[in-house]
């Protein structure tokens, strides 16, 4: 009697146990989701951000005739950033996609200051209305994609720590949650105006 | 059947709901008992031929019966925890992606503009919208505890297929839902059923590990061998059990859902108008090869909720989830000819391209744009009347949730979806007409957020003065998709900067009371507990304080003196039925009001109606209801979980 009573209870506790450590799954996938939404909503600035590029390098080409070089590395810097942005669209926090867009990005804002320095010295380009149009609208863009950085590394931390904590640490390796990667720029240096020196 | 009486009735389903699934689990477990007296006495029990009675082991029974009952109740249990989040749980197994508010994909910005006009012509918050990606069907659903954390899903195939006026249509039936309380019971439902689902599962998995051992089994003792097959008859008889389960499943659902996908219909056409468009979408869903099959495991679980029939077998008759399709079609076409358009594969991927360019601006209306600070007034107003315009949203709100939409400025619409300007445009709705006041919370904003809020909350500020004044309100209703996708850590400092923004002139008016319960009840879900669905109340006797309460605020509102306001506050009490006083205006400050309508949230829908009644009859005491009390009123409304359609100018709400 005993022996098929407590085979009963063993059941009950078999499946008590499972929707534990389902809940746990859910949480970590809940978490995972969050992040990943997260990054999509960085995704939509940054590619607002490499549209609006080719159309400034176009105007400023009209005025800034021998910058050729430096225009040029704006657009290749921009065509990198926009397939790392693809590559880590499609699977956000992992550490390479991160690691690959995070440099491009530093890189294309480093070309983009280097373009600003120099127009600096076009007082014809920097009447130009669209020119300042499309640079309100970058600088806009790039402060909306700080905000949504943000709020991504805010929900990677959270995920990543619910990874880490116990009991679900033990669960995590198994189910194949990875630690993903924050979403970190280094500050671009600082745009100096360039005095232009005709000796 | 008007709002408040359709939600009792859903409760009433609920019991007798309840009964059916007690028998389903009585037959599930004599069936499981049967089961494992057969298999696991097999070989030792006789079938006495003469007396005709099995070999009956009460041990085994009562172990059997145990296990069998905790598995149901914990599968259930278990659903129903899982469900507490609301209706974003549900989206996600059914593997739904949240469309960003700030999309650039035309279906999707196609899609989001639907919804926002129906969520301010019905009164309710807008839902987060979800895409099925993986789903090229046609097929929908809405889901949630209350209206606050409901979300509306759409599958893949109907932002490619269906026209503006046909994606309207089905918007406009899933809204019925959010705005009927069909939504509770459907959850509740699939955390009920879970448990009897489970059964099944558990059979597949046995099955389905025994696959693996069953071949080295084979060399075993006797015995060993013996006990293998043992369990795998059992699993299989699970599974067998298990469909059981499933059966009743549908029996159930399919009693609930079926009466009310014909109400969605009609509610959905009331509200538009055009019954063609719902139409056009059946009539699609009827050619399509693919028609509306799901292709998630997880469909038969949520079967009742989606709009159209999403599984394989096309269960006819007593267990059918949803009404024969040409049935709705002819009741919404009456002069439908039968003939529906055949589209396969090939047409629907070029129906995509088409789709995407269609994206038909709104028609003008001939009236012009809505005028700001206007009253509505009337000869007779009725409370009973405003109160019955509630979840019973017509085309003429439709139409003017629209022209107020189209008068937005364009850059205003942008900013809305975008997070960091969302908050920036809060902040100056917030700013205060007189300068000193102003000058303190520009002040605020500029220590305390970034530079960049402080410059976007300028921006935003000569976008506001070129929006009417009835956009108020419903701007901050459409900031909320855009507000919930701040983190956590975002949000906490958001919240602060409000109510810094509303201390400021160390008071707080009808419009910063509204605007701050609105925005932290439609945020709370995301961010804080889930709402509670529960009924705490079904008698207006324990509710008298609150009821006190919340008229004396509404009387002081409208009131020029304390006399005005006593007799506002009589009609109120009268109309309640209740011998209610006038609290003093320290006891109705508004901060009290706050803790009225938690307690007030949680009573029966016809104690609500009541209530709300006798707020209306307080407020219309003067012949006359101002701008900051239809502000006030559609607050409480919210608050109390009631979708009130905003007031038109100039409607005659007379008897």
């Amino acid at each position: 009697m005993t022996l098929l009573v407590t085979l009963g209870f063993f059941v009950a506790l078999i499946v008590v146990v499972i929707a534990i450590v389902a809940g746990i799954y859910n949480r970590l996938v809940r978490l995972r989701n969050r992040f990943k939404n997260a990054f999509a909503q960085i995704d939509v600035q940054l590619k607002r951000r490499y549209d609006l590029i080719p159309n400034l390098v176009e105007t400023a080409k009209g005025y800034m005739k021998h910058e050729r070089e430096t225009l040029d590395a704006v657009i290749q810097a921009r065509n990198q950033a926009s397939s790392a942005a693809s590559a880590a669209a499609s699977n956000p926090g992992d550490p390479e996609a991160m690691q690959s867009l995070m440099g491009a990005e530093t890189a294309l804002t480093g070309t983009l200051g280097r373009l600003f320095a120099l127009a600096e010295a076009y007082p014809d380009l920097k009447a130009n209305q669209n020119m300042s149009q499309l640079m309100e609208e970058l600088t806009s863009t790039e402060n909306k994609v700080g905000f949504s950085r943000q709020a991504y590394n805010d929900a990677v931390t959270s995920y990543n720590t619910a990874c880490q904590t116990f009991p679900n640490v033990l669960l995590a390796g198994t189910f194949g949650f990875k630690q993903a990667n924050l979403f970190e720029i280094e500050e671009p240096e600082e745009r100096e105006t360039v005095k232009v020196s005709f000796t | 059947m008007d709002f408040f009486a359709s939600q009792d009735v859903a409760r009433r389903n609920t019991r007798r709901l309840v009964v059916l699934f007690a028998l389903a689990v009585v037959f599930i477990v004599v069936a499981v008992n049967i089961a494992a007296g057969l298999i696991f006495q097999g070989a030792s029990a006789k079938l006495d031929l003469d007396t005709g009675q099995g070999h009956f082991n009460p041990q085994l029974a009562i172990a059997v019966t145990v296990a069998t009952l905790a598995v149901i109740l914990i599968g259930s249990l278990y659903k129903i925890a899982s469900l507490r989040e609301g209706g974003a749980a549900v989206a996600r197994l059914m593997g739904g992606r949240p469309v960003d508010p700030n999309t650039d994909d035309p279906n999707e910005r196609r899609l989001l503009n639907v919804v926002e006009e129906m969520a301010i012509a019905s009164g309710a918050p807008v839902p987060e919208v979800f895409v099925l990606d993986e789903e090229k069907a046609i097929n929908a659903f809405a889901a949630g505890n209350t209206s606050v954390d409901a979300i509306v899903a759409v599958s893949a195939g109907c932002l490619e297929q269906l026209t503006r006026d046909e994606l309207q249509g089905v918007i406009a039936h899933e809204f019925s839902h959010i705005i009927n309380g069909d939504m509770r019971l459907n959850l509740r439902l699939m955390g009920i059923l879970h448990g009897i689902l489970v059964i099944a599962l558990i059979g597949s998995w046995v099955l389905y590990s025994m696959r693996f051992s069953g071949g080295i089994r084979r060399g075993g003792k006797k015995e060993g061998g013996g006990l293998g097959m043992a369990i795998l008859l059992f699993a299989l008889a699970l599974l067998v059990v298990g469909w059981i389960g499933v059966f009743f499943g549908r029996l159930i659902k399919s009693g609930v859902s079926r009466q009310r996908e014909y109400l969605a219909d009609s509610s959905g056409v009331q509200f538009t108008r055009n019954p063609l468009g719902l139409a056009g979408a059946l009539k699609r869903i009827g050619g399509f090869v693919r028609g509306s099959k799901l292709e998630s495991k997880n469909a038969e679980q949520a079967s009742h909720l989606f709009f159209c029939n999403g599984l394989r077998k096309n269960m006819s008759g007593f267990l059918a989830t949803h009404p024969p399709l040409t049935e709705r079609i002819r009741r919404l076409d009456p002069h439908w000819d039968g003939e529906l358009p055949q589209i396969d594969e090939a047409a629907a991927a070029g129906r995509a391209e088409v789709s995407a360019a269609g994206l038909a601006p709104l028609a003008p209306l001939a009236a012009p744009a809505a005028p700001s600070g206007q009253r509505t007034s009337a000869r007779r107003l009725d409370p009973r009347r405003i109160v019955e315009r509630i979840g019973d949203p017509s085309e003429q709100h439709l139409a003017y949730s629209a022209r107020l939409l189209a008068a937005l400025p364009q850059s205003l619409k942008r900013r809305v979806h975008e997070p960091l300007a969302a908050r920036a445009v809060v902040f100056g709705l917030l700013l205060d007409p007189s300068p000193e006041v102003r000058r303190r919370q520009l002040q605020y904003l500029r220590a305390s957020t970034d530079g960049v809020t402080y410059s976007e909350t300028l921006a935003v500020l000569p976008l506001l003065e070129a929006s009417p004044a009835a956009a108020r309100l419903p701007l901050i209703d459409l900031t909320v998709p855009a507000l919930r996708t701040l983190s956590p850590r975002q949000y906490a400092e958001f919240q602060t900067d409000v109510e810094a923004l509303i201390a400021a002139d160390d008071r707080i008016s009808l419009f910063e009371f509204a605007l701050q319960h609105i925005l932290i009840r439609h945020l709370e879900p995301r961010f804080g507990r889930p709402p509670q669905a529960s009924i705490r109340h079904h008698r207006l006797e324990r509710l008298e304080e609150e009821c006190a309460v919340l008229l004396s605020a509404l009387a002081y509102a409208g009131a020029s003196d304390d006399s005005e306001a006593q007799e506002a506050f009589s009609e109120g009490s009268r109309r309640l039925g209740r011998p209610l006083e006038l609290r003093s205006r320290e006891q109705a400050a508004l901060s009290a009001v706050d803790q009225a309508l938690r307690e007030l949230a949680g009573s029966a829908p016809l104690l609500k109606a009541k209530i709300l009644e006798a707020a209306v009859a307080t407020v219309i005491a003067d012949r006359e209801i101002t701008f900051a009390e239809g502000e006030l009123l559609r607050a409480i409304a919210d608050a109390l979980d009631c979708p009130m359609p905003p007031f038109l100018p100039g409607q005659e709400i007379a008897a």
